[in-house]
């Protein structure tokens, strides 16, 4: 499926309505905000809650839209990040050519739409990944890719909006079904931050196992009971990734040592998770670039002819994009993920979580 | 002392000359060409030393006497601004007018006056401490102090710069040393051992924390003793110092009234390829992320203010668990003149861990601000 220029796919009338609505102002919702809406999912809210969205999406959708087209280094026209722009033109013209939603009929078909629009942009990560490369292969190989800073902010903001969105609709979506005892939709009311490290521990320490044989002990300290509201996907996918990357780190250096490798631990202090490890080490030149893409001490085992639909993340190690989203995720809700390393020790990182829920997403 | 204003106590002709040797670029020096330079203190060293100091301290100087005098907000005239600028500029004079450095008699003479400088302005943390809570007073009190980021950020420099300028002159003088202590360049202990460095610098702090509440936590430290690297050992000591002081008070004070024994301080020394990190941890209760950046501001301490005008400033010193508000911020500048940083992250409910970065191979350049 060839990608075409723009003006060749998509009328032009469709690329001004992308202007203008790419111009518009966005809306952010706060997690207790989102909360609080939630926990009455009538017939009547959720009326509500499809117009906000019927506005909202477009903008979002528009801006990201426009600024796919104007990346520098002529990224625009890699393959691959034209796919994701007819992508995101695609959405962009079903919500705009979407009738206005009068009553729950149409909130039904609505609903159903943008389910529809979420599952299209299910392999972005992966896609875009594929065109960063892509680009890398076309560029002069001296350049460092770590240096490409507009890149990389680039794509913090795309990666940030791409949480925002999914989440507006996931959130929206699921409140159709009946909600399980304490959840509103996606968020989790009373989300122990302990089960939740423990169980995103066990799949890390399950990939160490299989890919290594063995795999480090994680030690999670903390108080079982202390619960607040938070999105316990969002909280599993970081704790995975971070837990990820100190087993492999604690795993190659003590493979062939006779010492026993010391275990992994988890310290969650009321809304921080700590995850420590003794994997030896990043010396402090290197650690600008492990929030950058595509930085991976791993082997790279992506490529052009890999299956993009079955790429996911049940590799140790190798998208070099498992930090860099994970302190999105953390900064979605106004946290953040900070790591501090020990160059011939190990490596700490600092997951801190809002308790509050106050913050607004924020809106790049 | 009254501090009369510029032009009354120091000629037109001085007051120019501040203005272009300030204007003149600053020369860096890293800590491994210290070494190398100081490890043969020969008499022609000793005059090529001197004679860079001349040029170089003069330029530092003038800078800094120049900023001192354009300050926002009226800082430069609060009265103890003024008198440290005087002490900047009589330094200015004294080395403007020393003589060109011929021969060993002149570097020897050369190498006393810059003693008495270093002297000189041996007070001038309290002093500009003083001026900036001067300022306060006058300031609308509803302006947080912690959002004067134009004065922090001279205060920042402002004491980077003093850090090189006691430097240079210290190592410059400490070569005249007919019996240098095995190992040492000057401040520079080349076979420093961090872990020797951070037990003595708790010891020190655990027996001020002893003696204000009657008990101290206990601290352990890891790390291999035989580990060194060329270092200077007093700027270690300091920096350690305080971390285990803020560490040791945060501690003392969440399990003083507690049951339960107060979890000991660790310290972890770990040695890499490039970097050198010492890690504090404490489980003292933290601090808010919100609270996180003041704590690298000046003045902002949790603890009563000691510091007023009737104190004798003389007497002014570290002594103290707590207070200045100067701790951390200056302890980052120590940490930054060799090319490494502190940094501090915490975990609000549970405690705090300070990180201190040092540079293996000092090969950095001073920072020249």
């Amino acid at each position: 499926m060839a990608a075409k220029k723009l003006s060749e796919s998509f009328s032009k009338r469709l690329i001004d309505e992308v202007q203008r609505w790419g111009a518009m102002k966005q809306t952010g919702v706060s997690l207790r905000y989102m909360m609080e809406f939630g926990s009455t999912p009538t017939d009547r809210n959720l009326l509500i809650s499809a117009q906000f969205l019927h506005k909202e999406l477009p903008i979002r959708i528009a801006r990201r839209a426009i600024e796919l087209e104007t990346l520098p280094y002529g990224l625009s026209q890699k393959p691959a990040i034209l796919k994701v722009r007819d992508w995101y033109l695609d959405s962009f013209r079903d919500l705009r050519s979407f009738p206005e939603i009068k009553d729950t009929n149409d909130e039904l078909e609505f609903t159903q739409m943008i389910k529809m629009i979420k599952v299209r942009h299910n392999t972005v990560v992966p896609t875009m990944a594929l065109g960063v490369q892509q680009l890398k292969k076309g560029l002069n190989p001296k350049i460092d890719y770590e240096d490409l800073d507009e890149i990389h902010q680039f794509l913090d903001r795309f990666y940030m909006s791409r949480i925002g969105i999914r989440m507006l609709i996931g959130q929206h979506v699921v409140l159709h079904d009946p909600n399980p005892p304490d959840c509103v939709g996606y968020i989790h009311t009373k989300m122990s931050p302990v089960e939740v490290a423990r169980t995103a521990s066990e799949d890390a320490r399950s990939i160490c196992l299989r890919e290594y044989g063995s795999a480090p002990d994680v030690k999670v300290y903390g108080d079982p009971s202390f619960t607040f509201p938070y999105v316990p996907t969002h909280l599993h996918l970081m704790v995975f990734e971070l837990v990820k990357n100190s087993l492999r780190a604690v795993q190659e250096r003590f493979m062939d040592s006779d010492k026993i490798a010391p275990c992994v631990r988890i310290i969650v202090a009321d809304g921080i998770e700590d995850v420590s490890d003794e994997g030896g080490g990043i010396p402090r030149s290197g650690l600008p670039k492990i929030f950058t893409y595509l930085y991976s001490t791993a082997k790279n085992p992506l490529d052009e002819q890999s299956d993009l639909l079955t790429a996911n993340v049940s590799t140790m190690a190798g998208y070099g994009y498992g930090l860099p989203i994970s302190r999105l995720y953390a900064r979605y809700f106004g946290g953040d993920l900070q790591i501090i390393s020990m160059e011939g020790y190990g490596t700490d990182a600092y997951l801190h979580l809002s308790r509050l829920g106050d913050s607004q997403e924020p809106l790049p």
